[in-house]
């Protein structure tokens, strides 16, 4: 909101430079965003907070103004005008609902001129933002910005049967505002209706039928206090956000009405001329009671740490227009003025007190230490993947929590995950992207669109994970599901730091050992992989992810031809997801030490030509279940297949070792041990040695 | 060059016990060792202008190996001057030590010519071996590129770690609310704008994607009860198009501080420890009054710009000042609704969003770059 320099220096006679009051206003709570010179007057931009609409005008900020320099607010001075004949003998006003309007007040001049603002008027409008139209709509919107109070002023000849009606609309029922569009009315608004239409959007603006024109000799002056949440609901479902909804929807001055409407009319008469009634019909269904506040002045201490004289406090609070009531042993009552709509606690008071104390006279000191503190046990555990993914090249993604509907039902989600065996999605009903109305049950969707943004600016090695909620519905009223998953995707090559090329083309195991990487971070047994069908996922080059215990935790593995098209991808992509919270359940497992060995072990090299289908860990699973004496432990060596290996064949190689803890093994005790393995591996896996 | 040797006829005067023109003569046997040498050391002659020098690395190594050999054929135990040296107790007692002087010169011009072609190859050699065994130490290391965390969780976790170390818990909580946890136990009253699907995300059922992370505080006050001390960082949502300041996604950080006899001043004094731990020592903070439902007093507070330390440039519009959060005394009625006793305990609370603050401390110019998770940005952040 802007307030003009000048004009507040004639409300305050204020000895504040322009730069001096932005520091000041903005140390009491009114931030001046910013100061600028305009013809010999200075233009500042109030922020003025939402719970203070009496600061929405020159008075307003003068009062706070005063408080600061110890001065009193000028009231606006005009001349008296010439008045003759009752209100009540050219017009009447109705309420209808004195629930939304709890007064309305309404003054008559007659004999009007109307014609342009003088310069002064126009000039003091063009500064602050506002198009001057003609004196009379003018003067309303000098008062409003002068005193903070909306005023209205109709045409009174076109107010058939020269009445006011607040009321609420009738369903469909329309009226054409003053910017020339037509609204569609339903019984929730509140209008200013004549005896037969409405005639004015109560407390936002004026209907055109009415409007003050170059005919216009009679006006009917409005001036009322609508129910700020009527009047926020009617503007927001019109989308209008006018000057005088500003401040009804956050709350008039319900004690101004009367008052504003004295200076309004005074002005029109200096200024367009014409004979105000002598009084005004008041109607005033529900008088504001004045709220009174308990207040125990070592609140002020206990909550701020400042210590300020009971005096000073009162001084403050006076000055802000409170009126000191009955005091009792420690404790005083202030009677909160007609303008303070935000004030209603003690607490209340004490921030009235503080600001104008000043915050910066508060100390700075950290609370006595009390307490040790805690991270989440799970971030400490999101800290070690983040660490061991990072280390092996992959960059964390963060990605919106709401996906497009199109991605349903094109991902499996983790079995475990609560959310695979939810029906439901859950969907936003106010999206703000258009189409992007789930909130995502898993994080797949979106990494792939990093991928695509990355592969559409020219990167074609990437390695991405994120780390984040996913969601899914129950039916009915319990919240939805919320767990926490962790997806990878990969595509490319292994760069090399400082290095143009990468070092060889990332492919399925990758995405397994950093799976791998990540689980022993965390002090977990390995992940185990199975070959399974997973719809998102090529078939052949997909895996299941399951626990030590067989709990299926998600999956791994090439995305799928059909999805890979979709999104015109030109190189393999490799994707995994699994379901944290279930990680996160599991116990860690504890560290022990195991002594050296003492004697050496024997190790012996054997490379089997076996079925494709035959998996490596069936043949650790085979090995392992020999039993045989002094066996170790098994390592892959390498696999091969292609040339001089029979199709549906593949070559194997694995490393065993043997080794005794109470002697070293000789030469023919290993091999008879060896032979002994083969010899069932063989049988197991019709395998044969290569 | 070659020097010229000690000719016989500068000891010829000397007597001796033979005729000095016999085979007898010990002088014959000592010019006859130096002859032989002086014919064998011929081929390493040319090594005693180094830099005429072009031989490759091997035929350097097999002329130091002749080298070695030579030397020990010419001087060594069973050579003709060790011979030489047996014969001078044999000389005449009265010649013995001019014979002596002979046979020591002809041993120290062989010694001085062998030792100074050995050090010529043996220079050249090094260098020759330095030549071969030079790599270009500037090429890059080998190292595995590095990933990198999200710019917003490294601020994340410098935020938590900072907390930790001031005796807070790290709480978190759901994304999707109800309500009553998003805004009713927040004094957010039944009417006010914030509720209305203009700004908060509802779900088809009816629940609200959370505006703030002060839900958590309420949940941490019900679980864990006061004293308390906490801070939740998460994501909330709120219904704003994204543009260069805006996403309907973005990252807070919520603190909480519940005990007895907690005063504003505490207030500030974490906040200004914090953010100057966050931003250097020299970080002022400044607070002002502001208005939030949730605390009264209210205050909003800023730190002195981090680029011109308060003179004014164009990030902190002039002003010296950059406005970062809001912050407060929490209002009675939060604390109630959460079950504490306001007239017993008091608390502050302060909020304040992880994204703006990765933006002003990066220099980022458009916060949509946060969720785009393009590498060329990620990579930007160590």
């Amino acid at each position: 909101m802007l307030i003009s320099y000048n004009w507040l220096r004639e409300l305050t006679g204020t000895k504040l430079t322009p730069l001096e009051l932005r520091e000041r206003l903005t140390m009491v709570g009114l931030a001046i965003d910013s100061v600028d010179e305009n013809e010999g007057d200075s233009l500042l931009d109030v922020e003025v907070p939402s719970n203070r609409p009496d600061c929405l005008s020159h008075v307003g900020i003068a009062r706070e103004v005063a408080v600061i320099e110890k001065s009193k607010v000028q009231s606006p001075k005009s001349k008296v005008p010439k008045t003759q004949g009752k209100a009540s003998d050219f017009a009447a006003v109705e309420i209808e609902d004195p629930y939304l309007c709890s007064r309305y007040a309404a003054r008559i001049v007659r004999g009007v001129k109307i014609g342009p603002s003088p310069d002064w008027l126009a000039k003091r409008l063009n500064e602050i933002g506002q198009r001057p139209i003609n004196n009379v709509a003018d003067i309303t919107n000098y008062v409003l910005h002068e005193l903070g109070q909306p005023l209205h002023a109709f045409d009174l000849t076109k107010l058939n049967g020269q009445k006011i009606i607040v009321r609420r609309a009738r369903a469909g029922e329309k009226l054409q505002t003053l910017d020339g569009v037509d609204r569609v009315l339903d019984n929730e608004m509140l209008v200013i209706a004549d005896a037969e239409r409405p005639v004015a959007l109560a407390g936002i603006m004026g209907g055109l039928d009415s409007e003050i024109s170059t005919s216009t000799v009679d006006v009917l002056i409005e001036s009322a206090y609508f129910d700020p949440d009527s009047i926020r609901r009617t503007a927001r479902k019109l989308g209008m956000d006018t000057e005088a909804s500003k401040r009804f929807e956050r709350g008039a001055d319900c004690e101004n009405v009367v008052n504003a409407q004295a200076r309004c009319v005074e002005l029109i008469c200096e200024i367009a001329g014409g004979i105000a009634s002598e009084d005004v019909i008041d109607v005033y269904p529900r008088p504001l009671t004045a709220r009174s506040i308990t207040f125990r002045p070592e609140r002020v201490e206990s909550l701020t740490s400042l210590r300020v004289d009971v005096a000073e406090m009162d001084r403050i609070l006076v000055a802000l227009g409170f009126v000191e009531g009955a005091a009792a042993k420690d404790t005083k009552t202030f009677v909160v003025p007609s303008w303070r709509v935000d004030v209603s606690l003690e607490e209340d008071l004490v921030e009235e007190i503080a600001r104008h104390v000043g915050y910066e006279h508060i100390g700075s000191e950290l609370p006595p230490s009390a307490m040790a503190g805690e991270y989440q046990p799970a971030e400490l555990k999101r800290r070690k993947i983040r660490r061991a993914l990072t280390s092996l090249g992959f960059d964390e993604a963060i990605n919106l929590s709401f996906i497009d509907p199109a991605h349903d039902e094109v991902f499996a989600l983790a079995a475990t995950n609560q959310l695979a065996t939810q029906s439901s999605f859950v969907t936003l009903s106010n999206p703000i992207l258009e189409d992007v109305t789930r909130m995502r049950p898993s994080l797949l969707p979106g990494l792939l669109q990093s991928l695509r943004h990355n592969f559409n600016q020219g990167t074609r090695d990437v390695r991405l994970f994120e780390i984040g909620r996913v969601f899914a519905g129950p039916d009915g009223d319990e919240l939805p599901h919320e767990s926490e998953s962790l997806a990878l995707i990969l595509s490319g090559g292994a760069s090399e730091q400082d290095r143009a090329q990468a070092s060889r083309e990332l492919d399925f195991y990758d995405l397994t050992g950093a799976l791998q990487a990540a689980i022993s971070a965390l002090n977990l047994p390995p992940l185990v992989f199975a070959e399974a069908e997973v719809k998102h996922l090529r078939a052949g080059q997909s895996a299941n992810i399951s626990l030590a215990d067989g709990t299926v935790i998600g999956s791994a593995g090439t995305l799928s031809e059909t999805i890979s098209a979709g999104y015109k991808f030109r190189q393999r992509v490799y994707v995994a997801e699994l379901d944290l919270t279930a990680v996160f359940e599991i116990a860690e497992h504890e560290i022990k030490y195991t002594p050296l060995p003492r004697y050496p072990s024997v190790v012996r090299d054997v490379t089997l030509l076996v079925g494709r289908n035959v998996a490596f860990t069936e043949l650790v699973g085979a090995i392992e279940s020999e039993e045989i004496d002094d066996y170790q432990r098994v390592k892959l060596v390498g696999t091969y297949e292609g040339q001089n290996i029979p199709a549906q064949k593949r070559s194997v190689t694995l490393r065993v070792e043997y080794r005794s803890d109470q002697r070293t093994l000789r030469d023919e005790e290993v091999e008879e041990r060896h032979r002994r393995l083969l010899d069932s591996l063989l049988k197991k896996f019709s395998a044969v040695l290569h | 060059m070659q020097r010229p040797f000690h000719g016989l006829n500068q000891i010829g005067a000397f007597k001796v016990m033979t005729n000095p023109n016999s085979p007898e003569d010990p002088r014959v046997a000592v010019e006859s060792a130096r002859k032989a040498f002086e014919q064998e050391f011929e081929r390493f002659v040319r090594l005693t202008d180094a830099s005429a020098l072009a031989l490759s690395l091997a035929d350097a190594e097999t002329e130091q190996r002749a080298l070695a050999d030579l030397r020990t054929r010419h001087m060594g135990k069973k050579s003709a001057l060790a011979a030489c040296k047996k014969l001078i107790g044999k000389v005449a007692p009265d010649e013995r030590a001019a014979f002596g002087q002979l046979v020591q010169r002809a041993e120290a011009e062989i010694t001085e010519r062998v030792t100074t072609a050995d050090e010529t190859l043996n220079s050249l050699l090094q260098s020759a071996r330095r030549e071969r065994d030079r790599i270009d130490v500037t090429l890059p290391g080998r190292r595995p590129r590095q990933g990198h965390i999200h710019p917003i969780t490294k601020l994340r976790e410098r935020i938590e770690d900072i907390f930790v170390s001031l005796g807070y818990a790290i709480e978190d909580d759901r994304e999707i609310e109800t309500d009553f946890y998003n805004f009713d136990a927040l004094n957010i009253p039944a009417n006010h704008p914030a509720r209305a699907p203009q700004d908060t995300f509802y779900t088809t059922e009816g629940f609200a994607l959370r505006s703030q992370t002060s839900t958590v505080q309420i949940h941490a006050m019900q679980r864990r009860g006061v004293p308390l001390r906490m801070i939740a960082p998460g994501r909330v949502f709120r219904r704003d198009t994204p543009d260069p300041t805006h996403n309907p996604m973005f990252f807070q950080v919520e603190g909480l501080c519940v005990d007895r006899g907690i005063t504003m001043a505490h207030l500030k004094g974490t906040v200004a420890e914090f953010l100057r731990r966050m931003f250097g020592a020299q970080t002022v903070t400044r607070f002002r009054p502001s208005y939030f439902p949730f605390t009264e007093p209210s205050a909003e507070f800023d730190f002195s710009c981090f680029k011109c330390g308060g003179s004014g440039c164009r990030i902190c519009k002039q002003s010296g000042w950059i406005e970062l959060g809001g912050s407060g005394m929490v209002h009675p009625n939060v604390l109630r609704i959460a079950g504490v006793d306001p007239e017993i305990y008091s608390g502050f609370a302060f909020g304040l969003g992880i994204d703006r603050m990765c933006a002003l401390m990066y220099g980022l110019d458009d916060i949509r770059l946060l969720f785009e998770n393009d590498i060329r940005f990620l990579e930007q952040f160590d």
